[in-house]
């Protein structure tokens, strides 16, 4: 380091501190500024839509889920951050019983999603139901190879759902809410998949929303994308709330700051500490969140 | 090695860092670490200049005040003289820290840390200004005389500027090291400073009744005295931003 301070003056009485601090009592000083960070209040959690008792997973006799315990705040945003394999898509994934399809995969504990109190993960639960309720959006845009109007009129159909004028309605109304509509609305018979990155992805939302779900699950929503189509989905996340729970998994850890009112760091198959995103990124509780964020991890 | 001899003189040279108290951060210093090293050698970086800068700062004042007890008007000169550098170290810090949040992106401790010297930095600034007001007044207080409200209150004068400047010491100790007993040291400490002044300023009450000649200097002297127990309290807000940047609360505010 070098500068340019050339100071002759140099008289500081070394012993000062001490002796004044030894003459004074631990005195309890009110302190005069009182400008706190207080913006930890806006993120006060709503009621529960869904809350992780005592869940565990296993993939075959891998553990990958220990006692997880998580509420799912309604109308809020909630983001899974943590290292690889730490357990946070294994975790959204049981929300729609995703596993199911994989052979040899065990949960135990339940995920009750209110009001109802039905036991996502339960075996009485049927798996198709559970999907109607819980929206998923993936890592790369996955649409059928179907026109723009299909694609999203898929999950209405299945659901028997075959009126034209309500059906258009509904494809309308889910591209809109997805901020698609003015892209596409002259290509609602084009195939999806001639449509950019982040259109594609704007129409799995539409896709998603259109059955109108209670939780949407996002994983990785954005890590295919350019930064314009990222802020796009990053911007809708923050509407969907509105109406719908939102749960979703980043890597992006500034997406998480952006985004989510909760966040939730998972190490190991853990959960590590959940509390405000506000709370989270400037004073986290325990040191492996810490470390994790500041980019101290490994 | 002129600001080895800078900071050394103003006893806060900048230390191997050990981590104060704050358990739930742990570690050895809680400024390193990171996987890039580059984020490591930013933060520390822009502690060791706030560093220095307080070691310059701490000069100031106490070479301002010795001016004026002793009439020196070449230290007085001196100290105004480097008045701009007290300027150039805050708006490189300014810049610095600017720079760094728009680039790494710092978050929990690192983002108070950050903070932290952003705001020390300014601190610093006002308490650079108080001396140059200080040294501005030493250069026209003229010779000494018996009937000097300078002499009148020399020992407050130079008690307030022990004070002061060992408040300076230890909040910027505290920054470096990353201790809150330092911090609490210096939050101590103020109470006294400002007894002091009120004692100062009845003092200096008397004195000017006794001999209403000398008003114009009487004024100055207790601009003089209110800039020492200013900078009293701009070494709080610092111990303050110490605090807050170890443990995440501002004192009296835990749990709030």
């Amino acid at each position: 380091m070098s500068t340019i301070l050339d100071p002759q003056t140099a008289t500081q009485p070394r012993q000062a501190a001490t002796m004044q601090g030894e003459t004074r009592a631990q005195g309890s000083d009110t302190p005069s500024l009182s400008i706190v960070m207080e913006d930890r209040k806006a993120s006060r959690a709503n009621p529960a839509k869904a809350s992780a008792d005592k869940l565990n997973f296993w993939y075959g006799a891998n553990q990958a889920l220990k006692n997880i315990n998580l509420v799912i705040p309604e109308h809020q945003v909630t983001a899974l951050i943590g290292p690889s394999g730490c357990g946070k898509s294994t975790f959204l994934r049981c929300f729609n019983r995703m596993h199911d399809l994989q052979a040899d995969t065990k949960y135990e504990g339940a995920i009750t999603l209110r009001p109802d109190n039905v036991n996502l993960v339960g075996p009485e639960t049927d798996p198709i139901e559970v999907r109607m309720r819980i929206g998923m959006v993936f890592q790369k845009p996955n649409p059928f190879p179907k026109s723009v109007f299909e694609n999203v009129a898929y999950g209405l159909r299945l659901r028997g759902i075959n009126n034209k004028t309500e059906l258009a309605e509904r494809v309308e109304k889910a591209l809109r809410g997805a901020a698609i509509w003015d892209e596409v609305k002259d290509r609602l018979n084009d195939s999806a998949l001639a449509l950019s990155g982040g259109q594609m992805q704007r129409v799995c939302i539409s896709r998603a929303l259109a059955t109108e779900p209670e939780i949407l699950l996002f994983d990785e929503p954005t890590s295919a994308l350019d930064p314009i189509a990222t802020a796009k989905i990053e911007e809708l996340i923050t509407e969907l709330r509105q109406r719908v729970t939102v749960l979703i998994v980043t890597h992006n850890m500034q997406q998480a700051a952006r985004v989510s009112d909760f966040t939730a760091f998972m190490y190991l198959g853990e959960l590590v500490e959940v509390d405000a995103t506000s709370k989270i990124f400037t004073n986290p509780s325990k040191k492996a969140t810490e470390d994790y964020i500041t980019g101290r991890y490994g | 090695m002129e600001a080895d001899e800078q900071t050394a003189a103003a006893g806060v040279t900048p230390s191997k860092r050990a981590m104060g108290d704050a358990a739930s951060h742990g570690g050895s210093d809680p400024l390193e670490g990171h996987t890039s090293k580059t984020m490591d050698q930013s933060l520390t970086e822009l502690r060791t200049h706030a560093v220095e800068m307080g070691g310059l700062v701490i000069d100031q004042v106490s070479s301002a005040v010795k001016a004026l007890l002793e009439r020196d008007l070449r230290l007085a000169e001196l100290v105004l003289s480097r008045e701009p550098l007290v300027n150039d170290y805050e708006s490189r810090l300014d810049r610095d820290t600017l720079t760094f949040i728009a680039l790494q992106q710092p978050v929990a401790s690192d983002l108070r840390a950050t903070r932290a010297v952003a705001r020390v930095a300014l601190e610093l600034e006002r308490v650079g200004d108080e001396s140059k007001k200080i040294a501005r007044f030493a250069t026209k207080a003229g010779a000494a005389s018996d009937h000097d409200p300078v002499v009148a209150v020399a020992r407050y004068l130079r008690h307030m500027a022990g004070l002061s400047t060992a408040m300076l010491r230890s909040a910027v100790r505290a920054l470096d090291e990353a201790s809150p007993a330092l911090a609490h040291e210096v939050l101590a400490l103020d109470k006294e400073l400002d007894a002091e002044f009120a004692t100062a300023i009845r003092q200096l009450m008397s004195f000017v009744m006794e001999d209403h000649q000398f008003l114009r200097a009487t004024i100055d002297t207790i601009f003089a005295l209110k800039g020492l127990e200013r900078i009293g309290d701009h070494a709080k807000n610092i111990a303050e931003q110490v605090l807050y940047m170890v443990e995440g609360e501002l004192p009296g505010r835990k749990g709030a």
